[in-house]
């Protein structure tokens, strides 16, 4: 039940209400409330004006709404048939306008787009609330459910029947009207302290500035230098008073942004500077002043832990996990545990190796938490150094195109054919037709890959249209947006290997899209939970560092010369650096995310400080590495979506790396018969089935971590 | 230029409901907070262009040879009607000049030649000279052949030399507008062929429109005094107000 969740999204952010023009327009001339007569029903881009999208959202909210009293108020008893299918054939208009619009609100936007944006979150989310509290259609839900023994049902009619009554449970409707008014209340509360803790955050990480002279620059290269002139130079513009502005005058200014950080600690010569600018980093929101978020979050987890047990869950983790692959705190915490030794381990010897390096050059410190980039960094250039700009000519987007169009072909004999004479929104929005072996058509890929000042930064997936096979077979439109470099003049556009790696991975989203093969709509492509949605994804990323496989595609954009072995190694050694510290900071905020998240609604509210402290040495965590991010300033779980939820990167890695080594095993990464059951149990399937149940079927047995240990190289066998 | 704040929560609603935005998982929450997308109308302009040129490369790739050729035919001919207005007055220049078939075949022929010279030279990338000089120049090149007309009732002999001058510059021009429409390196002759046949077919045109127009009156009397210098005048006032237009 996606619309449900967005829902309850846009509930958080229901503010800000700005009032705008309103141009009527004839609904007849409306696009959206049209027979989209347009080749596999892409939405009629050039029809569509910023005029039509508010009357069709109000058409599609009403009509929506009719279609819902129908189903409540249908005499007939509640079947299957009159209300799970019916809903899943309701709110037509609406998905049909608010898929155009909130993709084109990302990839393609405007000002008028934004303000309307704001107009519609509130309306949509009361929309949503409407179905999700409506107590008729929960009562038809749960006639239907206590029966379902009774009824003849199929597997992914089950699931649907599950998921679509756990999504009103969850919204409270088994709750009686005094624990539906504590939830609400609780609810506001969190909701307020979410947006104060960002706040604060965005507050404390604008707080802090190092202001430097020339002579505290020894190290810095010119570009950084540039960087942070220009930073005092606009501090100094945006100043008050003449002594405001002298403060900037002639000055360097470094802050706790990472974009300005990192560089800072990796190139200054200076250890006193580094502390202080690393210091101001972790202390964000932890020095007791107004923008203190300690603690705001010692009562969000508080919070959550009090609406999980009215809920009747032991804890929130619980609550979230639910939902999930991982179904209970222990699992996650069996997860973490068992990543987190040898992680630590690996990040024992980086340390090791960076103190060799301070010891060779004469100092007489040891490795502190501020010097990691800085000697990282030069045990780097010693062991793994890769010239990303000698590896860029052989990775144009239209070499990296066909390689992984290639991969896709020799997976599940899958075609790609461009296609013209299709209407898009942006000219470098790319459409193709995938068709399957058999030469039926599968669905409609459209790929936008340029960076364009109306898009927004960042790589994703998306779709215009779902899949479904309810009333004959509906093929899905689904598409790809991300932010790589606009070719400039006539030369060919030219990617990072790292840009490589994010297009298979939107890649693998579009390919579960796309291969999708359900019944239900609502059940199809992406929509599992956000542990395995990862997993079709991540796991196309491992055809794209397989040298065979580079090779194949990797040809000099002049010369037409193959990728070179040596730069192949080098690639793919470089993979292997820093993994130890990476997955060290990483896992320890993980962990800490659960321990915040797995309290008793009953416990006393936490001194923040303590909490993270105690959680931290019971892991064992070194001085060296702070966890990726400490309570204060942990936006993910406590400003964000992610709570209890950290873990699920690592899951997804680990789900992706013990797949892919199944057609290492087999001899052949395109092992026909692993090739089909991937597809078949993964990429087919959406959500009709426990995520757990199909890896199993793919795989043959539950996920192990082994796999993934090798690929970050934390099994010991890194030098 | 507009400066737009985007708000926190446009960003979380899109990042939910396009549910797989990530790679650096920062990115997703803290460049959110700070985040300010700044709409740029010159620069979309540009990006925008750019695109549509790259689309049309793409698109042209997979063309079956033929249409390719006939493409640029058409490309050719829409350089000269309706967008060459510069070109089709310069045409017209000639036009008044005489009425003697000879002569004006002189005249086209050089021109032709000239510009198809020129446009070669310019889109292999040997010559290249920027379009605040040639544009004027052009423009220039219209007023003297309409002032000419003017002069002498008949054209001299040096008339078709000083056309092949103007067809080079003319021809650089054709080149511009050929870069900005984009052509595939694959076939690269055969498609520069074409879309000079296309310009050849949009003067020929042009001129055939002109001699229908006046092939009832072109022996009057006062075909001199009331058409050619009236219409070369007025030619010549436009190239004026181009070259004015263009310069400053």
């Amino acid at each position: 039940m996606k619309k449900l969740l967005f829902a309850i999204v846009i509930a958080l952010f229901s503010a800000c209400q700005t009032s705008s023009d309103q141009t009527t327009l004839n609904a007849s001339e409306n696009p959206f409330e049209q027979e989209w007569n347009t080749p596999f029903e892409v939405p009629p881009f050039n029809k569509i004006k910023d005029a039509h999208y508010m009357p069709a959202f109000k058409k599609g909210m009403e009509e929506n709404l009719a279609e819902i009293d129908a189903i409540v108020n249908n005499p007939e008893a509640p079947s299957f048939a009159n209300t799970l299918e019916e809903l899943e054939r309701s709110g037509k208009l609406l998905t049909k306008v608010q898929r155009v619009f909130f993709n084109l609100a990302s990839s393609n936007t405007n000002p008028k787009i934004q303000e309307l944006q704001r107009e519609l979150s509130p309306l949509i989310s009361a929309h949503y609330d409407k179905i999700s509290l409506n107590e008729g259609l929960f009562k038809r839900v749960e006639t239907i459910w206590q029966a379902r023994e009774s009824l003849d049902l199929s597997n992914e009619q089950r699931k649907l029947l599950a998921d679509t009554r756990k999504s009103f449970v969850r919204a409270g409707a088994l709750l009686n009207e005094e624990q539906k008014a504590q939830i609400t209340e609780i609810n506001s509360k969190i909701s307020e302290l979410t947006t104060a803790f960002g706040q604060n955050l965005l507050a404390e990480t604008n707080g802090f500035e190092l202001i430097l002279d020339k002579d505290d620059l020894d190290g810095l290269s010119e570009d950084i230098i540039a960087a942070a002139s220009e930073t005092a130079a606009q501090k100094m513009e945006k100043a008050e008073t003449d002594k405001e502005k002298a403060k900037y005058k002639d000055k360097y200014v470094f802050t706790p942004h990472r974009s300005s950080m990192y560089p800072f600690l990796t190139q200054s010569n200076r250890r006193d500077l580094r502390e202080q600018l690393f210091t101001s980093y972790i202390q964000r929101g932890d020095n007791d002043n107004e923008t203190d978020n300690k603690e705001i979050a010692a009562k969000l987890a508080k919070l959550r832990a009090e609406r999980a047990q009215l809920m009747g869950y032991e804890t929130h983790a619980h609550f979230v996990l639910e939902e999930r692959m991982l179904k209970t705190p222990a699992e996650v915490y069996d997860l973490l545990m068992q990543l987190w030794k040898p992680a630590l381990e690996r990040a024992k010897v980086e340390v090791a190796d960076m103190q060799a390096v301070v010891d060779k050059e004469g100092h007489n410190f040891k490795i502190a938490a501020w010097d990691w980039w800085q000697y990282s960094e030069k045990v780097r250039k010693a062991k793994y150094d890769l010239d990303e700009a000698a590896l860029k000519p052989y990775l144009s987007l239209d070499n990296v195109l066909k390689g992984v169009f290639e991969t896709t072909n020799k997976l599940w004999g899958i075609t790609f054919t461009e296609l013209f004479n299709i209407n898009v929104y942006h000219p470098d929005a790319r459409v193709w037709e995938v068709k399957d072996k058999d030469g039926s058509h599968l669905g409609i890929f459209i790929g936008d890959y340029f960076t364009r000042s109306n898009k927004r930064g960042g790589a994703w997936m998306s779709s215009f249209k779902g899949q479904s096979n309810l009333d004959g077979k509906e093929r899905p439109v689904v598409v790809n947006v991300c932010n790589f470099p606009a070719p400039v003049g006539d030369a060919p556009s030219l990617l990072s290997f790292e840009n490589v790696i994010t297009l298979f991975h939107e890649f693998g989203h579009a390919m579960h899209g796309t291969l999708t093969n359900v019944t239900y709509g609502s059940m199809a492509g992406t929509s599992g939970p956000r542990d395995f949605t990862e997993f079709p994804a991540q796991i196309l990323e491992h055809w794209a560092s397989e040298p065979e496989i580079l090779k194949s595609f990797a040809t000099h954009y002049q010369t037409g010369e193959v990728i070179p072995d040596n730069l192949i190694a080098k690639l793919l050694k470089a993979s292997k650096f820093n993994q130890g510290f990476a997955n060290t900071e990483y896992l320890a905020a993980s962990l800490l995310d659960m321990d915040w998240h797995t309290i008793k609604a009953e416990d006393a509210l936490k001194d923040t400080d303590a909490f993270e402290k105690a959680s931290l040495t019971k892991i064992g965590l070194i001085d060296e590495i702070a966890p990726r991010y400490r309570s204060t300033y942990f936006a993910h779980i406590f400003a964000g979506g992610y709570s209890a939820g950290y873990y699920s990167y690592v899951h997804s890695a680990v789900l992706d790396s013990d797949g892919f080594a199944a057609f290492k095993e087999a001899g052949n990464v395109f092992d026909s018969e692993l090739a089909a059951k991937l597809r078949k149990h993964v990429y087919e399937k959406g959500a009709t089935e426990e995520a757990m149940q199909l890896y199993e079927q793919f795989r043959g047995r539950q996920p192990k971590i082994d796999a993934l240990l090798k690929v970050r190289g934390l099994d010991g066998s890194t030098d | 230029m507009r400066h737009l704040k985007t708000l926190t929560f446009c960003i979380v609603l899109c990042s939910s409901f396009v549910a797989y935005s990530h790679t650096q998982d920062e990115l997703v929450i803290l460049e959110i907070e700070q985040g300010e997308l700044i709409f740029q109308d010159e620069q979309m302009a540009a990006e925008y262009q750019a695109a549509l040129k790259r689309q049309r490369m793409r698109h042209l790739a997979a063309m079956p040879w033929l249409e390719k050729f006939l493409l640029f035919v058409q490309a050719g001919i829409a350089h000269i009607i309706p967008k060459g207005l510069d070109h089709i007055l310069f045409v017209l220049g000639l036009f008044f000049s005489s009425l003697i078939l000879g002569s004006l075949l002189w005249q086209v022929s050089a021109f032709t030649l000239a510009h198809t010279i020129t446009l070669a030279l310019a889109a292999q990338g040997v010559v290249q000279i920027p379009g605040d000089i040639v544009e004027p120049l052009i423009a220039l090149s219209i007023v003297w052949v309409a002032v000419e007309n003017c002069m002498f009732e008949q054209t001299n002999k040096w008339r078709p030399f000083i056309v092949f001058g103007f067809g080079l510059l003319h021809g650089l021009g054709f080149a511009s507008v050929l870069s900005d429409y984009g052509l595939p390196e694959g076939n690269f002759v055969a498609l520069l062929l074409a879309f000079n046949i296309g310009v050849e077919v949009g003067q020929l045109l042009v001129l055939i429109a002109a001699a229908v127009l006046v092939w009832f009156i072109r022996h009057k009397s006062w075909y001199r005094q009331r058409i050619q210098i009236p219409a070369s005048l007025i030619i010549a006032l436009v190239g004026i107000f181009w070259f004015i237009e263009r310069t400053f």
